[in-house]
């Protein structure tokens, strides 16, 4: 038996819940299979459903809220074009997250030598704060998002898709392409880092 | 359990906790972890810190705000983009090929269609009757003979799937290219010449249609 329900937005996706979950996964494979038949109103039922977590997923590994929007509208044109090719082995947002893991990676790629990024200049906190100066003028949860943010990037997109996406192990090694024991690997250096930078800030949480 | 061993032990749940608090951990380790947190005291505070950890990663996240008119922009994107292409009867070989092609840039996916098209007509003379289930091809001697077809050059922007239902959709047949400029000879299975220009013409409103030249005609005198 769970002791502690899931919180955030799984809450209501509990073990007792687990029907409706499904139910839910089943309308969005279902919502693909009008698709893949030529139906426009049911990708722009999935977009509604999913853009908000494609973008902020691409945003997040991009750096550029701008790559962000390029990028979550390719990937539902990919939808609208792949879906006939959609097998179900994973869940239609996995698969989406997987999609656009893909091309965010392709852009950065491409973009690397030549793309200055305004964006992410405007986002890295004043020079005269180091992040850990800076995390200590901050309560622990604003310390805390500060500290997720500054994570390396292979180590922030695990937290994110656990956290946030939802994800399982074996969902995150689908999207990232890589082993459920290199999930856990990074899963486990990831908290480690987060829980050094929050020490190092002032918040000692014991581990590790 | 040495010292070592339980900090590995911990190391272990940690790293399962984000798992556990997201409702996916199943089986063994679910129960591990139950186990843990029934038993070891530090566990609990373990947990806490994760919940705090959820919280952070989840305000981060939604500190990102979509722009308010993406649906529309998306909308317009959608309506000029075609039917999406179904494959169900492609053959296997085909339909890995057409995978790939969808996966790669538009001007990079048309010269790889290209030399898809060639490999389709290259198989067509290696298997017997060279017909693929997605369109005819005309691989065998006698039918190039013998059929009347047209020089066809697609716009580079040409998407494969609307050129395969195209074909298949009208029983044409590619019966060579492409040539180093892209053109394709289709065959036209017509009987007279107003049927032969009936099929061009057809063939040259397509959308990804960039040049139709006529090439051989029936021999109806038409």
């Amino acid at each position: 038996m769970n002791l502690f329900g899931p919180i955030g937005d799984k809450a209501d996706e509990s073990q007792a819940a687990q029907p409706a979950m499904s139910a839910a996964i089943d309308t969005d494979r279902a919502l693909v299979e009008r698709v893949a038949k030529g139906d426009r109103a049911a990708v722009r039922l999935l977009f509604m459903r999913h853009h908000a977590r494609v973008y902020r997923f691409v945003a997040r590994q991009t750096g550029s809220e701008m790559m962000a929007d390029d990028i979550a509208n390719e990937v539902f044109l990919e939808l609208w074009k792949q879906a006939p090719n959609f097998e179900g082995r994973s869940e239609v947002s996995t698969w989406l997250l997987g999609i656009a893991r893909f091309k965010a990676l392709s852009m950065l790629r491409r973009k690397k030598e030549d793309w200055i990024d305004d964006e992410a200049a405007a986002a890295v906190p004043d020079s005269a704060d180091t992040p850990e100066v800076a995390t200590m003028k901050e309560d622990k949860g604003a310390a805390l998002r500060r500290c997720v943010d500054a994570l390396p990037e292979e180590h922030r997109v695990v937290i994110d898709l656990a956290y946030y996406h939802g994800q399982s192990v074996t969902e995150i090694g689908e999207v990232l392409g890589i082993p459920v024991a290199t999930v856990k690997t990074r899963m486990f250096y990831a908290r480690k880092k987060l829980g050094e930078a929050l020490k190092a800030a002032g918040y000692d949480r014991g581990w590790p | 359990m040495s010292a070592a061993e339980k900090m590995s032990r911990r190391d272990e749940m940690e790293a399962l906790l984000p798992f556990y608090l997201n409702g996916t951990l199943e089986g063994a380790e679910l129960e591990a972890v139950e186990e843990w947190l029934s038993n070891d005291p530090a566990a609990m505070a373990a947990l806490g810190e994760a919940e705090a950890e959820f919280s952070g990663a989840t305000a981060a996240n939604e500190a990102i705000r979509p722009p308010a008119d993406a649906l529309s922009r998306f909308t317009r994107a959608l309506d000029a983009e075609a039917r999406p292409a179904r494959t169900p009867a492609a053959s296997s070989w085909l339909r890995q090929a057409f995978d790939r092609f969808m996966a790669i840039p538009a001007p990079v996916a048309w010269a790889a269609a290209a030399a898809l098209l060639a490999l389709v007509i290259v198989q067509s003379q290696l298997q017997p009757g060279g017909k693929g289930k997605d369109f005819e091809v005309a691989g065998q001697e006698d039918d190039l003979a013998k059929m009347p077809f047209a020089l066809v050059k697609f716009k580079a922007d040409a998407k494969m799937a609307d050129i395969v239902a195209f074909l298949d959709g009208n029983g044409l047949k590619i019966a060579g290219g492409p040539t180093a400029s892209g053109v394709f000879r289709i065959a036209i299975p017509a009987g007279t010449t107003a049927d032969y220009k009936k099929l061009l013409g057809l063939i040259a409103a397509q959308s990804f249609a960039d040049t139709v030249l006529e090439g051989r005609k029936p021999v109806d005198g038409g």
